[in-house]
């Protein structure tokens, strides 16, 4: 059962495998590359201008006068703080309640096929209206969420417009909304084990928790590292769930950096200062992500 | 052969004249109705009209990317009131706009002044109001009916629309001990919350921007603005449960169910109020101009203005969709489709004053409008207002020292921007 | 005997969880059909039923058609990413050069761009080539973000997939792409049905570019959807209506792709 996933290229034979790799990989780089060559580098060049959504005719060159305005912003380190706050705590508890509940559908029982696609509907509602019903229920008068806390903890708590419960209220937005996404990645990698790997354990003596840690897990680790990835990258770039909530307060308190940057764009119309928040943004998300890659996302069986 | 030579010709002249305008406004009732006057329209002009409706959260960004100095994608444009300093380097002057032939241009006796004074930027029009969208003040006539004689021998003086703030917070101090809650602000973190600072401040005397003719002033009374805050935090305690953070969708829901007493609201959202099926209260409301504070009664004003792009193509055709809207018999027409008029006639009309009591609120309240801060960067200098607005009135911060940044604040972006 | 009691247990756990998860979507569903006076009620569960947000919604002048032109944007913009999409990941997968890596991190990475500083630049050339308000336009736009998507999502499903059976076709004497297509396609389907379906999705809910670069004709059914949020406040029973008529197409292609996730592949079993 040994298989290395990947071989890697002998140089000599290189020019033999060059050909069909270009034949597969080729066609979706042109695509890409073609739609997304003059965006892409006008988005990033414009940081470094002072293009406003306001056109008038002329761009002016100004270097690199918008980062530093951004250094100098303490709402923009702020709200860099919120977002990685944000990322650091709803990720991984979508990952892990995705996890176990990716386990618990792995048997086979009546119903999984529909109960499966009825657990994504969170991640398929339009995110406006997600935001929008939250708003709803954390209502202090009329707000079935609202009720229910009350009713097993503190006093009315105003949710929304209270600095820390609102934070905690578009963290549970996220959570709720995305762990089916976490479980329908990790569902389909668990679907695509080998089951002799499971069954080899088995026959070795080892029990549910040993064939778990042992076997499944590092067979999920690409997988995992993958959804990881991709929910980072989207909540990087949250919106329209928090602005509808909160819309970023109250105080800034939810304003996340993906709100702010939105603010600067579409409010102010400062495009070319988002642009550069979103240069460092990117260059954020590259460091994590450079790690995620390295250590998981390709995957190993051993 | 003459035959066909003459219906050429006048196909092809028909052709020439047959323009296309395209519009751009946002999407709510009121622009919904202007699509059942279209094919009237079309067949009296020969223009065909392209109406493109926006959700109006996104309607400036999508008409600044369609629309620049040098080229535009649409001829008649929608732009709210706040924001017309910043777009008003793309935009035709009023006074230039083209003759027309089929329809002629308002009497600007019939449009409310203070109302045209929304499409005014240093000193020259720059389109024309299509609403009168400005503050109303809403008034439960049946609990005032319900309590006055108990009001009368508690303070001594007749329970009525309140004319003044400090009328407005003794009825809700009597009205707390009846379950009802006197009065409903606004106060999620956006422009209706700069409203709200706005009409404070101006009803208790000051301004907080001024332009003239070298840039702008910071002319924040610090006295009457923290005055302003206090009074406004008094009101607070009659508010309720949650209206630190209430948004349209909030104080609509409580004063439809019947909890709340007194309060402003647009006049986009009293339909609704208005509607049995959505409202507990619907034919028990008066429509008034908003009570007056020490200094004056103020309305804040928030009209939408439909303005010509100076790159458009089709300038004529756009002034005519303009002034058709603008018509009187327009006006009648789709009024009862949802059209809420600017035209000082059609809101006093006594025809409309029985089923929409509102119209005659909005010609009232807007004796008495006042407007936000005219700035191109409004936006930014919004944001600090409203922020600090309700630092201030949520007790997370002091009048005094919330006063103090909001000044320090908006010098701050008007140094940004080189004034 | 003892495998049925657990099914059952197992099918009772999910079941809760189902609908714990579910709660705000029932209220979402429910709000469609609740007067808005009763939207804003303590007693969320007692109400008059009425239709009349939905049938709001279905006379609106522009929903339907909205509805169908994000159906055929979603489609297009689905089908061509995951097609391009699993050959790419493929080739990266099976052909590690050095450069792999780089290309996946540009691909990420071009993900990564706040979509309104796209949308300015995408506006221009679109404008400028006539493909603005119009189906294939949106649709091309939305594979510049839905195919990286697809390629990142599909590495790791595609990379742990053993590769006995591709080696043993092609000792079979197969070309590369007849293994692909025959052979390695039905053992990814998991991962592949996922990334259509996750395609499918932000394509269907996708506002900016939608807004940006649609008009009148093209108009995705997110953008008037967005406009039942009205100047004020929202037009909740339409709103809600609205909303769980689109949850609908993504539900169905869900449902519908879930049969092509074959569970728990033995070796030794090659088909064909």
């Amino acid at each position: 059962m040994q298989s290395s996933r990947s071989m890697v290229i002998d140089p000599k034979k290189r020019g033999r495998f060059l050909a069909p790799f270009f034949v597969f990989v080729l066609p979706a780089l042109i695509v890409v590359g073609a739609i997304l060559a003059y965006p892409v580098i006008y988005a990033l060049a414009i940081s470094l201008t002072d293009r406003e959504l306001l056109y008038l005719g002329k761009t002016n060159f100004i270097g690199l006068r918008n980062y530093s305005e951004m250094i100098r912003d303490r709402n923009f380190w702020h709200s860099l703080s919120l977002q990685l706050g944000f990322i650091a705590i709803a990720i991984p508890i979508q990952l892990v309640i995705g996890l176990f509940v990716a386990i618990l559908f792995n048997r086979e029982f009546p119903f999984s096929k529909i109960l499966r696609s009825l657990l994504m509907l969170p991640v398929f509602v339009l995110p406006v209206l997600s935001g929008l019903t939250w708003r709803l229920m954390l209502q202090p008068s009329y707000g079935v969420l609202a009720s229910f806390f009350n009713s097993i903890s503190l006093g009315p708590i105003a949710w929304l417009a209270d600095t820390r419960y609102a934070y905690v209220a578009i963290l549970l937005q996220d959570i709720w909304r995305m762990w089916p996404f976490m479980f329908m990645i990790i569902y389909a990698g668990l679907s695509s084990m080998p089951s002799e790997y499971v069954e080899a354990a088995t026959i070795d003596g080892a029990n549910f928790f040993q064939r778990f840690w042992y076997v499944v897990l590092p067979y999920l680790k690409s997988v995992i590292a993958t959804a990881f990835l991709l929910r980072m990258i989207d909540a990087l770039r949250i919106f329209s769930e928090v602005y509808v909530m909160t819309y970023g307060g109250p105080s800034n308190a939810t304003m996340l950096l993906s709100l702010y940057i939105h603010k600067q764009a579409f409010e102010f119309g400062r495009l070319s200062y988002a642009a550069s928040v979103a240069v460092f943004l990117l260059i954020v998300a590259l460091f994590i992500s450079y790690f995620v890659v390295k250590r998981g996302l390709r995957g190993e069986i051993e | 052969m003459r035959k066909w030579l003459i219906c050429l010709a006048v196909l092809l002249t028909l052709t020439l004249m047959a323009a296309t305008v395209r519009v751009l406004l946002w999407d709510d009732a009121l622009t919904q109705a202007l699509r059942e006057g279209l094919p009237e329209f079309e067949k009296k002009t020969g223009i065909k009209v392209e109406l493109e409706l926006v959700p109006s959260g996104t309607l400036l960004q999508k008409t600044l990317i369609s629309v620049t100095a040098e080229r535009s994608d649409y001829d008649l444009i929608a732009v709210d009131e706040p924001n017309i300093p910043l777009v008003a380097p793309l935009l035709l002057p009023f006074a230039q706009w083209p003759e027309t032939k089929f329809y002629t241009r308002p009497s600007m006796a019939d449009i409310m002044p203070l109302a045209l004074e929304a499409g005014q930027w240093k000193g020259e029009f720059k389109g024309l109001p299509v609403n009168a969208n400005v503050y109303i003040w809403l008034t439960r006539k049946d609990i005032i009916e319900k309590y006055k004689d108990e009001f009368k021998k508690e303070y001594g003086y007749e329970m009525r629309v309140p004319k003044t703030l400090q009328e407005l917070l003794d009825m809700a101090k009597f009205l707390s001990k009846k379950g009802i809650y006197g009065w409903a602000p606004f106060t999620k973190p956006t422009e209706g919350a700069t409203c709200e600072a706005i009409w404070m401040f101006e009803s208790f005397g000051t301004k907080v921007l001024q332009v003239t003719d070298k840039g702008y002033n910071v002319v924040l009374d610090k006295q009457k603005a923290i005055e302003a805050i206090n009074f406004y935090r008094e009101l607070l305690k009659y508010a309720p449960p949650g209206a630190l953070d209430y948004g349209h969708a909030e104080r609509v829901a409580a004063f439809s169910r019947g909890e709340v007493f007194s309060m402003f609201n647009w006049p986009a959202l009293v339909p609704d109020i208005e509607n049995p099926e959505k409202s507990l209260v619907a034919g028990n409301v008066v429509y008034t101009e908003p009570p007056a504070g020490p200094a004056k009664a103020a309305a804040v004003r928030g009209c939408w203005i439909v303005a010509i792009p100076l790159a458009a193509k089709e300038k004529t055709a756009a002034a005519e969709f303009a002034y058709w809207w603008m018509s009187v018999e327009t006006g009648r027409k789709l009024i009862p489709k949802g059209l809420t008029p600017a035209r000082e006639s059609l809101l006093k009309d006594p025809a409309y004053s029985k089923e929409r009591p509102w119209f005659l609120g909005i010609y009232q309240s807007m004796k008495y409008a006042v407007e936000r801060p005219r700035f191109e960067r409004y936006p930014e200098v919004s944001q600090v207002i409203r922020n600090n607005w309700l630092d201030a009135v949520s007790g997370r911060v002091s009048p005094e020292v919330a006063v103090d940044r909001m000044v320090e604040e908006i010098n701050a972006v008007l140094k940004k921007y080189g004034y | 005997m003892r495998k049925r009691v657990i099914s059952f247990v197992v099918l009772l756990v999910a079941l809760s969880i189902v609908l714990i998860e579910l709660f705000p979507i029932m209220v979402v569903i429910v709000n469609g059909f609740k007067r808005d006076i009763d939207i804003w009620s303590k007693n969320p569960f007692y109400f008059k039923p009425t239709l009349r947000s939905y049938q709001l919604i279905f006379t609106h002048r522009e929903f339907p058609r909205s509805l169908r032109n994000s159906f055929v944007v979603a489609s297009l913009s689905a089908l061509v990413s995951v097609s391009l999409g699993s050959m790419a990941a493929y080739g990266l997968s099976r052909f590690n050069f050095k450069f792999n890596d780089a290309l996946i991190f540009i691909l990420l990475m071009v993900r990564m761009i706040p979509q309104i500083s796209l949308a300015v630049p995408f506006y221009m050339i679109f404008r400028s080539i006539g493909l603005n308000d119009n189906v294939l336009g949106l649709s091309l736009a939305h594979i510049s973000f839905n195919l990286p998507y697809v390629v990142a999502l599909l590495l790791p499903f595609f990379s742990s997939i053993p590769r006995e059976y591709e080696e043993a076709a092609k000792v079979d004497g197969c070309k590369t792409f007849q293994i692909f297509l025959k052979i390695f396609f039905p053992l990814a389907s998991a991962g592949i049905v996922v990334a259509a379906v996750f395609a499918f999705l932000m394509s269907w809910n996708e506002f900016i570019y939608a807004l940006v670069l649609t008009g009148t004709r093209a108009k995705t059914a997110p953008i008037v959807v967005n406009a039942f949020l009205g100047q004020y406040a929202p037009l909740w029973g339409q709103l809600s209506a609205a909303g769980t008529i689109m949850l609908l197409p993504v539900f169905a292609v869900t449902l519908s792709l879930q049969r092509y996730i074959i569970r728990g592949l033995s070796a030794g079993g090659i088909k064909g």
